[in-house]
């Protein structure tokens, strides 16, 4: 008994650090594995910290939805949202700001890819057509939620007649994550998947997918995705102008310093540039049609 | 048919579940399915890794010890708010107490995870909402265990205690209290278990713990590092299946020296109360800020006719069938592995292992698990839901085989019969009411589970659930809420109505009970 007690005591001793009255609390949609998210969102805490010398803390979220969620009860002040859950975020929460998007990000696609082995007769093709082959093959989406791992890949499948319910098992899977989906896919799990093509550029670049067991299948066309949407009270929290100063510091992070770099090159961006809110009309429209939004 | 006998039963589920194997195996993620059981021997040793998962073992503890008091508090005042017998001496009639037991049976009609779900809408991203998520539910079931239990004690005493003048209060206490005392103990402890597993699970659907970490580490394939979490989460998990083992033994038993238990049970309330304090700090739990800023979705079309326009009948359909087919799957295996390999000596400790497998992967991890090697849909589902309940019913079979007296099967063996035939004749004919009246109970709170393993597919109301929630399409979750809450009240009055057939009389709370619940 008395070690069980002294198990605990260890366990339950390290406290956690008194919140200062004014945190600035980003968060990022869960879209690749949690220790890069990590890596990345510590750095970007970092340096905004530095540059508008307020405490700013990465929170973590699990999913997609509970970034939404944590965004519209106050709890998450800016959030690195994809397209779907910035207007999901920004319907449900008034006043809300997009800040910043990354270069890439306005004419963004996805990538479908399949198991060599498993579809041996699926060959790399260029006509949205042709997607009708994936009917009956085991099929994974990423998140629920995801923009390009979800959204707008089963938006182009349903244009070439390809409903969730037409793939094996009756339905696709979702597992949670762009890398995820690579990963799936590669091991066979599933026999061909879709996901974010920067994503996907970034892990060939790295080595990290192996190429004799993946195999690229067609790149969709561009849509508007990845988005800073900042609260519509920071002004009043933190001091005027403070939500511009936000935005200036998010635009001008430059290659040219070395956390900076750092920062861009994990976002896989050479540099943020202001986002038209008007883009995301269309990511609306199809969410609409999909009933992720409603 | 013996009682033996209907503990085999169950395992006619084996022929649907074999006859939909085939179609739903395609074994593309075997290597990956295997690498996952090496890794069990090569956790992640890493710093900061090791550092992480402690912490989150920590919160998960936290969450399940502030949330376990919770819910014993509630459920105390909640069981003496509703039992007949109290009712009746302090108000002389029966309605207030049958009134608070109907209101019970609300919020214990909800898996903790929709309550997670729904608190985690109202009060946003902290630790609280899987504090109150378990203690809401839990505190209902306690409540209602407590009052069945007060209702059936004998009347005399108190009788003799209010014809001698005592106030009703004073009578109720000195009747009531003490013979209840030792099944509180052991049924608390029991508990604290489940609260264990529940913070786990809720972990996994982001509401703090370790969950998360097992969630994020199993989807993005590091194996190594599941399972330096998983690791950590058994050492905890059978510490304190241990420990609490070793208490209610302890109290059980009459002790040395007069006033030595209500000494040990005052030192383990000064020193979970001295948890108490930093646990709520490692969690960050801030009661003001959860009681302050409740906050409702900008628009909640409640009671809109479009959200309640559903293929219930489909949807409930493959819920039920989803249940039925799980909790026969977990009644049916370890009666069976038992009895197959019980001539080999290694048959216990294997199935010890095994069940603690089974029970600490929460099940919407088992069932990821399975979509490596099956497709999605109902069986991925079934099996994981099974095997995970499997776990928990398997332990209280092989204590309450343990438990019993060792001399009937001893004798049976030198008058020459097999391993085999004693232990069905002489084990399983003892348990096998108890054992069958748990799994009821097991049925019940499965039925209540199918929603968490919404998560592959299986069909049914938890994927409705799931989807209306990601898409925030309040018009649809609350009627899912309402059909889900209808069914698993239904469901309970159905598994009780089987157990009071079975048992005739309600259970006492010793040895085999903890099923209740979670």
């Amino acid at each position: 008994m008395r070690s069980l007690f002294l198990v605990l005591a260890v366990l339950l001793a390290p406290l956690s650090p008194v919140l200062a009255a004014q945190v600035l609390r980003i968060s990022a949609i869960p879209d690749q594995n949690p220790e890069r998210l990590n890596r990345l969102y510590g750095l970007v805490a970092a340096e905004l910290g530095d540059q508008l010398g307020v405490q700013v803390r990465y929170v973590p979220v699990i999913d997609y939805t509970a970034a939404v969620t944590g965004f519209r009860r106050g709890d998450l002040d800016l959030v690195w949202f994809g397209g779907l859950t910035g207007v999901q975020a920004r319907l449900q929460t008034p006043g809300a700001v997009v800040l910043a998007q990354r270069d890439v990000d306005a004419r963004f696609l996805s990538v479908f890819i399949a198991n060599r082995q498993a579809l041996k007769d699926l060959k790399p093709f260029t006509s949205i057509d042709e997607l009708s082959q994936l009917k009956d093959k085991r099929f994974s989406f990423g998140s629920e939620s995801s923009t390009s791992g979800r959204l707008m890949p089963q938006f182009f499948l349903a244009k070439a007649g390809v409903e969730p319910k037409d793939f094996s098992g009756g339905r696709p899977g979702f597992s949670g994550s762009h890398d995820a989906t690579i990963a799936l896919v590669q091991s066979g799990a599933y026999e061909a998947g879709a996901l974010n093509e920067q994503v996907w550029e970034s892990r060939l670049k790295e080595g990290k997918v192996d190429t004799s067991k993946v195999v690229l299948l067609w790149r969709t066309p561009t849509y508007p995705d990845y988005h800073w949407v900042a609260q519509g009270n920071l002004n009043k929290r933190f001091g005027a102008g403070f939500t511009s100063k936000l935005q200036q510091a998010l635009l001008n992070l430059s290659p040219d310093q070395p956390r900076q770099a750092q920062v861009l090159e994990l976002f896989g961006a050479k540099k943020f540039i202001e986002a038209p809110v008007d883009q995301y009309a269309s990511i609306e429209s199809v969410g609409r049609q999909l009933g992720k939004i409603r | 048919m013996t009682p033996a006998g209907q503990m085999l039963i169950p395992a006619l589920v084996l022929l649907p579940l074999l006859w939909l194997l085939p179609g739903a195996v395609h074994g593309g993620g075997l290597a990956l399915l295997l690498q996952f059981w090496v890794a069990a021997l090569q956790p992640s040793l890493e710093p900061h890794l090791l550092l992480t998962a402690l912490r989150g073992i920590g919160v998960t503890l936290a969450i399940a010890l502030w949330s376990w008091l919770l819910s014993l508090l509630l459920g105390f005042g909640g069981g003496l708010l509703s039992s007949v017998a109290v009712s009746q001496r302090l108000w002389c009639c029966s309605w207030p107490a049958l009134l608070a037991r109907r209101l019970l049976a609300l919020p214990r009609s909800l898996h903790e995870l929709l309550w997670g779900l729904i608190l985690l809408q109202l009060m946003g991203l902290q630790p609280g909402v899987a504090v109150l998520a378990i203690a809401l539910p839990y505190g209902a079931l306690v409540a209602r265990v407590m009052a069945d239990q007060l209702d059936a004690l004998p009347v005399r005493p108190i009788e003799a205690l209010s014809t001698a003048g005592a106030p009703a209060w004073a009578a109720l206490f000195t009747a009531f209290l003490p013979p209840l005392w030792p099944q509180v103990l052991s049924y608390g402890g029991y508990r604290l278990e489940c609260a264990l597993r529940s913070a786990t699970l809720l972990g996994v659907f982001g509401l703090g713990g370790i969950g998360a970490d097992l969630r994020l580490s199993l989807q993005s394939l590091q194996f190594h590092e599941v399972w330096t979490s998983l690791w950590c989460l058994a050492a905890v998990m059978l510490l304190l299946e241990w420990s609490v083992r070793w208490l209610q033994r302890r109290w059980h038993q009459p002790l040395g020296c007069v006033g030595q238990r209500g000494l040990e049970l005052l030192l383990l309330a000064v020193v979970l109360g001295l948890l108490l304090i930093p646990s709520a700090q490692l969690m960050e739990l801030r009661w003001q800020e959860l009681f302050s800023s409740w906050h409702w979705p900008e628009s909640l079309p409640l009671w809109d006719v479009a959200g309640w326009m559903q293929p219930w009948l489909p949807l409930i359909g493959t819920t039920l069938l989803l249940t039925l087919l799980s909790a026969l799957l977990a009644l049916a295996i370890t009666p069976w592995v038992l009895l197959l390999l019980c001539p080999w000596n290694g048959c216990r400790p294997l199935l010890q292992l095994l069940g603690l497998l089974a029970r600490l992967l929460p099940p919407p991890l088992t069932a990821l698990l399975l979509l490596f090697v099956l497709k999605p849909g109902l069986l991925p589902a079934v099996l994981a839901l099974g095997l995970h309940n499997a776990g928990i019913l398997g332990r209280l079979l092989l204590e309450g085989l343990d438990a019993q007296d060792q001399r009937a099967s001893e004798a049976l063996q030198l008058a020459g019969a097999g391993p085999r035939r004693s232990l069905l004749v002489a084990g399983f004919n003892t348990v096998a009411r108890s054992y069958l009246s748990f799994g009821a109970y097991r049925a019940d709170v499965i039925l209540r589970e199918s929603v968490v393993v919404g998560l592959v597919g299986a069909g049914g109301l938890g994927v409705l659930l799931l989807e209306s929630l990601s898409s925030f399409a309040w018009i649809e979750v609350v009627p899912v809420l309402v059909v889900y809450a209808a069914l698993t009240l239904i469901g309970e009055a159905a598994a009780d109505a089987y157990r009071s057939r079975l048992l005739s009389g309600p259970l006492p709370l010793e040895g085999l009970n903890p099923a209740v619940g979670s």
